[in-house]
């Protein structure tokens, strides 16, 4: 938990993560375009979120394609956040989504 | 004839489990721990290659049927799905779900892939998103602690929507 704690710390790689989120299984390649970073920095970041477990890779042919593990995410907030907290949560995160959506 | 070659994996899934290989297969092809973690459906599988696959619901009914397109315990499991027991579900292209076990040091290394042959809409894949992360702590739970843990989750609205959307087309 240290390690995925530790990997989220940083906005580089929280960023790696978005955009995996937006488009899950892309190549270092495709990781590097648009992005402020060298390609040896976005190895390295992703060399610790792939130690971490928030990164998972899957080899497909010659290419190496990266996938967003969301898993140790999902049990941390399964340690913390109780069973008869889950609907509240996901009210209040509707009641956010709705209001800042409006704002744009 | 389905050409798994030309499946893409789309959601790839990693959990570490403190039990051996061959508890991890159990959990995998046991109704009675899949009724556990797997929202309460009973895996019903032929253990052999192009061996029948069903998830059944409590009442019996059939909530996805497949075949098996690799039997190799305690290593890997690869299941061709077809959802047929959700309304809407039965017109989608099936999908290739394939659990990888390997051993690292003392813990197991689960990774669950959900790979498609067609370019699948994220918002179709949102219950699969949605749903397996649960389904994985929940199975690790069953196996290190003896007890599932209690997810409460709602349909999956923006699949069905999606699907709706796709139906229309």
């Amino acid at each position: 938990m240290d390690k995925v704690f530790r990997a989220l710390a940083d906005p580089s790689r929280r960023q790696l993560l978005d955009r995996l989120h937006a488009d899950n299984g892309q190549t270092l390649g495709a990781l590097c375009e648009r992005l402020a970073m060298t390609r040896q920095a976005v190895t390295k970041h992703l060399v610790l979120l792939e130690d971490a477990n928030l990164v998972a890779t899957v080899r497909r042919g010659r290419e190496k394609l990266h996938y967003l593990n969301p898993v140790p995410i999902h049990e941390i907030a399964e340690r913390w956040i109780g069973k008869f907290e889950h609907t509240r949560l996901a009210a209040l995160s509707d009641l956010k989504k709705v209001l800042e959506d409006s704002d744009e | 004839m389905i050409d798994i070659a030309k499946f893409k994996p789309r959601i790839v899934y990693v959990t570490y489990i403190a039990a051996s290989p061959e508890r991890v297969w159990q959990a995998l092809i046991d109704p009675a721990f899949t009724r556990q973690y797997f929202f309460g459906f009973a895996i019903d599988v032929e253990p052999r290659k192009g061996g029948a696959f069903r998830l059944l619901a409590a009442d019996g009914s059939t909530h996805v049927s497949g075949e098996v397109t690799e039997w190799s315990p305690p290593n890997r499991l690869s299941v061709m799905w077809k959802a047929v027991g959700m309304k809407d579900f039965g017109d989608l292209p099936e999908c290739l779900v394939t659990y990888d076990i390997a051993q690292t040091g003392e813990a197991v290394r689960l990774t669950m892939t959900e790979a498609h042959q067609w370019d699948a809409p994220d918002d179709l894949l949102s219950g699969g998103r949605a749903g397996w992360p649960a389904i994985l702590s929940s199975l690790k739970s069953v196996l290190e602690t003896g007890k599932p843990l209690s997810i409460k989750m709602e349909p999956p609205k923006e699949m069905l929507a999606a699907l709706e959307r796709l139906k229309a087309r």
